[in-house]
């Protein structure tokens, strides 16, 4: 996996990196330090005390045999070379000879006590100076010499630079720690806006009811994701216009059902009326009028049929809105009084003066008082009763009959499929009917869903 | 004679509605398909239009009817199921009927629609002792052959009538359609007019003959 497709990585190389940059910065700055910075400073002599005290015993077995004045030569001729050391000589009966500088302040002379007290007090590794007792010659009766050297002229270019500089590392360091915790900060602050992006895209759906797909601009994790999500949005598109188009055809194919069955029925209804006019006996006529009526009821039947088909798969129109309940009432109902009134049914209605409103599709209510009517009107017939009333204050809206009741026998079976449209079609406006029936008639109560 | 543009795919119900429709005294100019519809919409007073046309549809072709001649009325026919075409149909069509449809149902719309428009069969309506003249916007009584003179709004009222025959309108449907505006709650208006309207036109206000009042419901001119 390449390393800009991984956040993983990413994040991985950021700590590896953090860790590193002790060992690594460590070594950048030796190399800086021994290449560049102190090139103009020569190691210095009085740096290592070891060298220091070979020297001064070599120094010492080589004046073995020296007269004082060798001696002392030695001693001017080393100090011209060491000019930080001090230094002097003591000769076999412990009387102090040459010193140099000559402000050195020592005993004049040594005792064994002395001696020996001069030599504790001088050891170890911190003590300032450093002193190099060395004893002169081979035979350790011609007396010894001594080497001091401040500690200060014995530190390391190196040491001397990291006094100087030690507040720039701690600060290094701390600066490192922050670049370290920034970095990822950046690198966590991405991400979380990179999802935050994707969180919102998910959430706004464009007016489709579908998210819109988003641009993928790195290939990472959570490109991927972002590749995935416009996927899924593509699938989802695609299977939205199936179903559209399934949706299409289904409609198309009801409505060419029913173009195809009542295309026939109009041809026979004309030709029946055609019939009609030619001479033919009562029984002939009786005969047209029941075709002409059965042709009625067919189309009523397939129209029910094809609204039942959409009903129960919810391709049905629905479009709701606040209305007027009474007045709607009202209005089919007055399409249908001449109906009623010509097959010489007693009409009772009670509309209030207030009214009330619900929020239905107007077009189904219609259908749905339709059914009723319709029912009532053809199995009704010999209770020659219809009341149509609403109460306002309960809202409710009733419909009466005095037929022989929905058990009842009547002549034209079919009701069913009728009834079954009303209650599906009430069921979606959260409406319901009741109903009271018996053999001296029928009460159909519709009112709200409780 | 009144003219009328038939516009069926389908052969035997496209020539026995010319032949129901010439034989009740209407012109009948019979096309098969959409095409030259455009053209002959111009001298016609009415167009029966089928829904399911091949090529065109019947909704594609009526809305460029009612582009090209606003003022011919359309009768929709359809063969499909009543609840997609009444949505898209009733836009621009002014009437619509489903097959399979009685020839009496199509010839009693056409008749209403023309009235409507203006081109009854007939330019004389009777109702009981008055009679009306479309042509010449006048009521006459019969018994002494006098003008019965309408105020404004008395006119518009009883023409609403004239031109829904038989059909029982409530006061709100009457109140909208005349005045234009939302009908109130207890507005007496109309039932004012209307009394005034009977006062002028029924022998006996008291029990109306021509303005029948449909208990309940509204009111029915019927003819």
């Amino acid at each position: 996996m390449k390393l800009k497709n991984s956040l993983l990585n990413q994040y991985l190389l950021i700590i590896l990196f953090a860790i590193m940059i002790v060992p690594i910065s460590f070594l950048g700055i030796s190399i800086l330090f021994f290449n560049y910075l102190p090139t103009d400073v020569e190691p210095s002599k009085y740096q290592n005390g070891t060298d220091l005290e070979a020297m001064w015993h070599e120094e010492a077995q080589s004046l073995a045999g020296a007269s004082d004045d060798q001696i002392n030569e030695k001693l001017t001729e080393i100090k011209k070379e060491y000019s930080e050391a001090s230094m002097f000589w003591v000769d076999e009966t412990g009387q102090t000879r040459e010193r140099l500088p000559e402000s050195l302040s020592v005993p004049p002379s040594w005792s064994p006590a002395l001696t020996i007290d001069y030599m504790k007090k001088n050891r170890g590794l911190e003590v300032d100076p450093f002193t190099v007792v060395a004893l002169i010659g081979k035979k350790k009766d011609e007396g010894f010499m001594i080497l001091q050297v401040p500690r200060s002229a014995m530190l390391s270019a190196g040491q001397s630079l990291q006094e100087r500089y030690s507040y720039a590392i701690i600060l290094a360091v701390v600066a490192v720690l922050a670049i370290f915790i920034f970095i990822s900060w950046i690198f966590f602050y991405k991400i979380r806006k990179r999802l935050l992006r994707l969180q919102q895209a998910m959430s706004s759906p464009a007016e489709s009811g579908i998210p819109d797909t988003i641009s993928v601009e790195k290939r990472d994790e959570i490109g991927q994701l972002e590749v995935s999500f416009n996927e899924m949005i593509h699938q989802l598109e695609i299977s939205r216009v199936r179903e559209k188009e399934e949706e299409m055809l289904r409609r198309q194919l009801i409505a060419n059902l029913s173009h195809d069955l009542r295309t026939p029925l109009t041809t026979i209804r004309g030709h029946a009326f055609s019939l009609k006019k030619e001479a033919l006996s009562d029984k002939g006529k009786e005969s047209l009028d029941l075709i002409d009526n059965k042709i009625g009821y067919l189309g009523q039947l397939i129209e029910n049929l094809l609204s039942y088909t959409l009903l129960t798969t919810g391709k049905y129109p629905y479009y709701p809105e606040r209305t007027d309940m009474v007045r709607l009432v009202k209005t089919s109902f007055a399409a249908w009084y001449p109906v009623f009134e010509g097959a010489g049914f007693q009409m009772e209605v009670e509309f209030p003066e207030t009214t009330f409103y619900w929020e239905v599709d107007p077009q189904r209510v219609e259908r749905v008082l339709d059914n009723f009517y319709q029912n009532i009107y053809r199995h009704a017939r010999n209770g020659a009763y219809i009341g149509v009333k609403i109460d306002a204050h309960l809202q409710e809206i009733f419909i009466e009959d005095h037929g022989p009741g929905m058990g009842g026998e009547s002549i034209e079976k079919g009701a069913g499929i009728g009834l079954s449209i009303v209650s599906l079609m009430l069921k979606d406006m959260k409406l319901k009917w009741e109903t009271e029936t018996g053999e001296h008639g029928t009460m159909i109560k519709i009112r709200k869903r409780s | 004679m009144r003219r009328i543009l038939y516009i069926e795919d389908d052969l035997e119900i496209g020539s026995w509605v010319q032949e129901d429709l010439e034989q009740r005294g209407y012109n009948v100019q019979w096309l098969k398909t959409g095409e030259g519809a455009e053209k002959a919409v111009i001298n016609s007073d009415l167009v029966i239009l089928d829904v399911m046309l091949p090529g065109l549809d019947g909704f594609t072709v009526g809305q460029r009817l009612k582009k090209e001649a606003p003022y011919v009325p359309i009768l929709m026919l359809s063969a499909r199921t009543a609840v997609d075409d009444k949505l898209h149909g009733l836009q621009f069509a002014d009437d619509y009927v489903t097959k399979p449809f009685h020839p009496d149902e199509l010839a009693a719309r056409i008749e209403v629609l023309l009235r409507r428009s203006g081109l009854s069969v007939s330019n004389e309506i009777r109702l009981g002792h008055i009679c009306v003249n479309l042509s010449e916007n006048t009521i006459v009584d019969q018994r002494n052959g006098e003008e019965i003179i309408l105020t404004g709004k008395q006119y518009q009222i009883f023409m609403h009538f004239i031109k829904h025959p038989n059909q029982i309108l409530t006061k709100e449907q009457i109140y909208e359609s005349v005045w234009g505006e939302q009908y109130m709650e207890g507005d007496k208006t109309l039932m004012v007019h209307i009394r005034y309207l009977r006062e002028k036109i029924e022998k006996n206000p008291g029990s109306p003959e021509i303005i029948e009042t449909i208990r309940g419901i509204g009111y029915r001119v019927k003819q």
